[in-house]
């Protein structure tokens, strides 16, 4: 079984507000020089759910990671190839990675250029742009099944069957394969790479694929434009609750929360 | 002329909680452009909902009831609603900020190769759209983009635009529409949906939340905090690691991609204050931070902050709560 998991290069999105800068052109949030950017967390998690599968298949299952960019920090990219057995990488500067539909469209080619994939996994959503629609775009220009938030993902040789998580709670769905998949953070726990992964990730290289090869045009969709961004820092001005006891200082909070209205009641039982 | 289109989420056959301010968009739209507001009501045993759509001020108000829809069905109303959209031609549509909404918006987007655009905090016409804008890297920025392919699919973001208030009479009755759902020609298939009942719906309501972090340590510790939301007529949040682990169910989460509150109280209690995180609750009208880093960003959200371990600053805390002696204090 072949499954291609796809990887997003984002800059780390836990870096403080204060560190990210606006790109010269107006158009891109950008961090520190010196801080490398990171892969999406759910595409790490994507790339768990993957390792799951393989497990269970007694690594009967080849995985692909899949990345489409600009201005690739190779070493950043390439520790995927500790998981997975192959690295594809579409870099090109003209790639709009902000727009989810020229996304899908280069990435549906670089699967169909593979070949026999069964199936995508890929992140709920980018933390750069928010977005969470590249992988249902991807399922709708392939013509596939697309189910989303799994944090369970289990395959047998024709369907693949998910648990999602809901706001009220969870869902089984299933579909056949070819299918793509998307993956929750609820999906726990990453596995720490063995010393053996690691030894083969080494001989490994990435392969890159250009949109020529792929026979994807450049244009971009003029239905939409991202016009600008600027940062946004919301702050307020913090009242610290001064005794070094923490248990005095939990009194004052009270006290003070009282006076300020923000609780109504502190008779036991609550309430108004 | 044009329409806008809003489309009516229903849980168990009622409205969902963000639909008002659905309406509230599509009443700003049409003020903006002239056009008139349809509704189209979808889910199982709608009849709630449809008494409730009617004093929306919809011109028109569909309905799609059908048994099928009763769990959410990405999918199947992706069909529905391409089905209304062909019937009625909208010039926008506003969609719910459910994971439901959020997922049939992008499929839709995609099939009419338009954009969409998630989490709307503002909205503006010029002459080659409309100008929306919304939170992006985690709400660290904020993006402007402009819509000009029609329909501009708009899912605004909660707490953005006040609910509407329910016109006195209703505007129109409420017509069912026939969509040519197929089960057999889709590709995937619902199984069994297990609804909890902790599940933070009451969130959205309540006035004081009590949220937990990973600062937290463990599953055990939050049974504290679920003693003072008791106490405080509250409910019980969390951040998204011990949800992640755990130690709470995904349910309670507050944030980017978890539930958006903005309560009279939120105390956020072993929390850093990730914008991730923020973005859920940085409405709130007062927010406590209790961290035992000074440095940590949740104190630069913060109305009240305590730097401290929260053992011990919860358990002086619920003592006061619990005799009284808040009140002498003060
Ligand atoms: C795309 C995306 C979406 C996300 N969506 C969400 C979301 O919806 N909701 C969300 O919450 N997060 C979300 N996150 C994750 C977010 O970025 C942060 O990682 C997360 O909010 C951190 O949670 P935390 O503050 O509980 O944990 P940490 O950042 O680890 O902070 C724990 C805090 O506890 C404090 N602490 C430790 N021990 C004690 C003690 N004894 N007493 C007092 N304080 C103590 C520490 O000083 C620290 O500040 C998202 C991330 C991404 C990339
Ligand atoms: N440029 C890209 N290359 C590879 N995968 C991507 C890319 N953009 C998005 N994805 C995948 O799609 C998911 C959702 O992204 P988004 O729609 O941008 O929020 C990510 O978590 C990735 O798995």
């Amino acid at each position: 079984m072949r499954i291609v998991v796809l990887i997003k290069q984002v800059p780390d999105p836990l870096l403080p507000v204060s560190e990210l800068t606006v790109s010269p052109d107006g158009g891109k949030i950008l961090g520190p020089e010196n801080v490398p950017p990171v892969v999406n967390g759910y595409d790490e998690q994507a790339m768990e759910a993957a390792l799951r599968i393989k497990e269970f298949r007694d690594g009967e299952c080849e995985i692909i990671a899949l990345s489409a960019g600009d201005n690739f920090v190779l070493d950043v990219l390439q520790r995927s190839l500790v998981e997975a057995d192959d690295l594809v990488l579409i870099e090109d500067e003209s790639l709009d990675t902000s727009d989810p539909h020229h996304l899908a469209r280069v990435l549906g080619a670089a699967i169909q250029h593979l070949g026999d994939v069964e199936l995508v996994l890929g992140g709920r959503q980018a933390s750069d742009w928010d977005h969470g629609q590249v992988p249902l775009a991807l399922a709708e220009h392939l013509d596939w099944p697309c189910l989303t938030l799994a944090r369970a993902v289990r395959v047998d040789d024709t369907r693949v069957e998910v648990e999602r998580v809901l706001s009220d709670g969870y869902q089984m769905m299933k579909c056949g394969l070819p299918a793509v998949v998307t993956v929750t953070s609820e999906l726990g726990e990453l596995r720490y790479p063995t010393m053996q992964m690691r030894l083969q990730a080494r001989r490994r290289r990435p392969v890159q694929v250009s949109l020529e090869d792929l026979q994807v045009g450049t244009d971009i969709d003029p239905e939409w434009r991202t016009l600008g961004v600027s940062m946004l820092e919301k702050t307020r001005d913090c009242r610290f609750i001064g005794p070094d006891d923490g248990t005095e200082a939990g009194r004052q909070l009270a006290a003070v929360l009282l006076e300020e209205g923000a609780i109504v009641s502190i008779q036991p039982g609550g309430g108004v | 002329m044009g329409t806008v289109l809003v489309f009516g989420e229903t849980e168990a056959g009622e409205l969902s909680t963000g639909f008002w301010e659905q309406v509230s968009t599509g009443r700003q739209l049409c003020e903006q452009t002239g056009w008139t507001m349809d509704v189209v009501v979808v889910g199982c045993d709608t009849g709630p909902g449809e008494r409730a759509a009617c004093r929306s001020g919809a011109t028109r108000i569909l309905v799609v009831d059908d048994s099928r829809l009763d769990d959410p069905w990405p999918e199947a109303t992706t069909e529905v609603l391409a089905d209304v959209c062909d019937e009625l031609s909208p010039d926008a549509i506003v969609m719910p900020r459910s994971l439901l909404g959020a997922e049939v918006s992008a499929r839709l987007a995609f099939r009419l190769g338009i954009g969409m655009a998630m989490d709307v905090m503002s909205m503006e016409r010029d002459d080659d759209g409309l100008v929306v804008t919304r939170p992006v890297f985690g709400g660290a920025a904020t993006a402007s983009i402009r819509l000009s392919g029609r329909p501009w699919i708009i899912v605004p973001r909660k707490g953005a635009f006040a609910a509407a208030e329910p016109v006195a009479a209703p505007s129109a009755k409420a017509v069912p529409f026939a969509s040519g759902l197929d089960s057999r020609t889709l590709k995937t298939t619902p199984l069994a949906h297990q609804r909890l009942t902790d599940t933070g719906k009451d969130l959205e309501k309540a006035r004081v939340i009590v949220a937990g972090g990973r600062g937290m340590g463990g599953a055990e510790p939050f049974h504290l905090l679920h003693a003072i939301a008791d106490r405080l007529d509250g409910a019980v949040a969390a951040s998204r690691p011990p949800c992640d682990t755990g130690w709470v169910e995904p349910m309670l989460q507050v944030g980017l991609t978890g539930k958006t509150v903005a309560p009279d109280l939120y105390m956020a209690v072993g929390i850093s204050g990730a914008t991730q995180h923020m973005m859920g609750c940085s409405s709130s009208r007062v927010i406590v931070a209790i961290n035992n880093d000074p440095d940590a960003p949740i104190f630069r959200m913060a109305s009240y902050g305590v730097v401290g371990d929260w053992r011990e600053v919860l358990a002086g805390f619920l003592e006061a709560l619990s005799d009284g002696q808040a009140k002498e204090i003060t």
